[in-house]
């Protein structure tokens, strides 16, 4: 019954060129960040797709991007520079990382569009000034977005783009929650599909099918044995073939800390007067990503909250090569849950990752948790 | 009496060992792994027996290890070569150590306890700087027999130091090294310096080091150097190569009574 989702993932560009031709007029954003504002983008009836990688080894972003920057954001643009994503009609990256934004600028000077918009998402995200900034930076863009599609987002459109974002939300955090059972209804690659594919398709579409498929989900078996209960925490993260491979040798993945994963919907806008006010502080309080977690750092116990909700056993930690700001974290994440008794993997991921080497990696680890079998 | 395999299949080379239950090791053979790893894991499997005067059906439970671990259809468990070193290293210093473990294409880092617990591990990233790869390239690049190495590198007086990333790079430094006229034994014991140096950085070493895999075997220069750079007292297991293949047959002994 999962199914679905991996056909969206799989089949991502076909779907948003579908949904265009379905869509008269309708137009196609592809964004780089997850800090984008997808609540104004619903209420302007512009699907907003979120660029990724393909993981598949290329040579067309050398001349483009420095080759100590991500392959993460190497690959996004290889896509661009390919013409996977020759539907969009704009792009867009709110503020994080340098590196991705190199993939945006890189892409804005590149590959010929007609639209793409820079939204200075404020990285002190614990300063008091943060809040108005981010609100009016969203005034700013909705007037951008207006003057591009020519029609003005009224308070009542924005609610519903408020509306389609936050019911989305709240269906698939229930959906990851089916996951805090012994026996897991779903398996981690399903999960993954099902969170990366929620920034491909129409967020209405995808609540509708995640509706009907969480009513069947609790009752669900899978023929197979949990095993060990696993972690995964790192930036963006849609490397399925590393999560089938870790799956394949005695453990499950029941929860994440991806930008990809739980930190893209963990929260919802809370509705007040000043719906851009709202929004602005939706994306404020997120889980943070580590670009904006400071001067305090407050990831730490988001996730140890969440390894002691979905009763983790052990955490995989990965690390895209070069990726600066998730490396700083990487020694207090490691720290906590060492001070807490669960077990980390370090991995450096890359386009593609060493399966046959990650995969002795990966075993050593789960034996050393299951030991008394071994010493 | 019972009697007990391991076989750890490396990316270089293929070991088996037979043990009994007193743990006690009757036979052991090396070969290449090449491009056939079932064969080669026969091959050295039927050499150990043959050291050890069994037969197939004498023995009880076969583990396989090493990265090519499950090309040997017979194994009745697989398990992977951190466990299998850690387990083969403590057999001989059961105590607190950290074991280190070049291998052809794999470096490891193994923290243990003194009940034999691993508490972490480290392995070398994507780049094969400092294994036994390395050196074989460097002897290849050097024109020199891999054989021949440790010997000219303990003829070495002269404390020459490389850098310690990338085999290529290493290979260019090198040709600068002989450019300038610097003798191939102080070269060579500065390539083992590098590996010790690698190892250095990858992790702290604490406790007791043991050394294991075919690398410091035939190069035990290498132990000598990490000992130099360390300040600590390398120790060295009997047959330091396989480690793993005794680890492996030693990890499955408690099992030979579920099989009856």
């Amino acid at each position: 019954m999962m199914e679905i989702f991996q056909e969206w993932y799989d089949h991502r560009h076909e779907y948003a060129k579908h949904w265009k031709k379905k869509n008269k007029n309708g137009k196609v954003m592809g964004y780089f960040c997850t800090y984008v504002p997808e609540e104004i983008l619903y209420a302007a009836d512009i699907l907003p797709v979120r660029i990724l990688g393909s993981h598949e080894p290329q040579d067309v972003t050398e001349p483009h991007i420095f080759g100590m920057y991500c392959p993460f954001c190497r690959d996004c643009l290889a896509q661009g520079l390919k013409g996977r994503y020759d539907y969009l009609d704009g792009i867009m990256i709110s503020q994080s990382c340098l590196h991705i934004r190199q993939a945006f600028t890189s892409w804005q000077i590149h590959i010929p569009i007609s639209y793409s918009y820079y939204l200075p998402m404020p990285h002190n995200l614990q300063s008091k000034h943060a809040r108005p900034y981010l609100r009016n930076e969203l005034a700013v863009f909705k007037k951008s977005i207006e003057d591009w599609t020519g029609q003005k987002i009224t308070e009542q459109k924005l609610d519903e783009g408020i509306e389609v974002m936050n019911k989305n939300r709240r269906v698939l955090k229930q959906m990851y929650e089916t996951r805090k059972a012994e026996q897991p209804p779903m398996t981690g690659l399903e999960a993954m599909y099902l969170a990366v594919s929620d920034q491909m398709i129409d967020k209405n579409e995808h609540t509708q099918v995640m509706e009907t498929i969480l009513k069947k989900l609790p009752g669900r078996k899978l023929e197979r044995s949990t095993g060990t209960r696993l972690m995964i925490i790192g930036s963006e993260d849609d490397d399925t073939a590393f999560i089938k491979m870790v799956e394949s040798v005695g453990a499950t993945f029941v929860v994440d800390d991806h930008c990809t994963g739980t930190r893209y919907f963990w929260n919802e806008v809370k509705p007040a007067q000043d719906r851009l006010q709202a929004i602005a502080d939706r994306y404020i309080d997120r889980p943070a990503c580590p670009t904006k977690d400071w001067m305090n750092r407050t990831r730490i116990n988001h996730i140890f909250r969440l390894a002691k909700d979905y009763n983790v056993q052990g955490a995989i930690i990965i690390q895209q090569k070069f990726c600066d700001p998730h490396e700083l974290d990487i020694p207090a994440i490691q720290q906590m849950f060492k001070e807490n008794n669960i077990p980390t993997l370090f991995l450096e991921f890359d386009v593609t990752v060493p399966i046959g080497q990650f995969k002795t990696r990966v075993e050593a680890f789960l034996e050393i948790m299951q030991e008394e079998d071994l010493f | 009496m019972r009697y007990f395999a391991g076989i750890d299949i490396g990316a270089s080379t293929t070991k088996s060992v037979v043990i009994n239950e007193s743990k006690e090791i009757l036979g052991r053979h090396v070969v290449k792994s090449g491009a056939d790893l079932p064969a080669a894991a026969q091959v050295t499997y039927q050499q150990a027996l043959r050291e050890a005067g069994l037969q197939p059906r004498d023995i009880h439970l076969i583990a396989t290890t090493g990265f090519g671990r499950h090309n040997f259809p017979g194994a009745q468990r697989t398990i992977t070569e951190i466990s299998c070193h850690t387990r083969g290293a403590f057999h001989y210093f059961p105590r607190p150590i950290t074991i280190v473990d070049i291998g052809g294409q794999d470096n490891k880092v193994i923290h243990v306890d003194g009940t034999g617990r691993i508490i972490n591990f480290k392995m070398n990233r994507k780049c094969a700087a400092g294994t036994g790869t390395f050196i074989e390239e460097i002897a290849y690049k050097m024109d020199l027999p891999l054989g021949e190495l440790n010997r000219l590198a303990k003829e070495s007086v002269k404390d020459l130091r490389l850098g310690i990333y990338c085999t290529v790079f290493r290979a260019t430094e090198i040709l600068t090294k002989i450019r300038i006229g610097e003798k191939k034994e102080d070269i060579v014991r500065g390539v083992f310096c590098s590996v010790a140096q690698r190892i250095i950085e990858m992790d702290p070493l604490e406790g007791d080091v043991v050394m294991t895999g075919g690398v410091v075997a035939h190069n035990e220069i290498i132990a000598e150097l990490l000992g130099l750079l360390t300040n600590k007292k390398i120790l060295l297991p009997p047959e330091p190569q396989i480690i793993g293949a005794l680890g492996a047959a030693l990890i499955v002994i408690p099992y030979a009574e579920e099989k009856v």
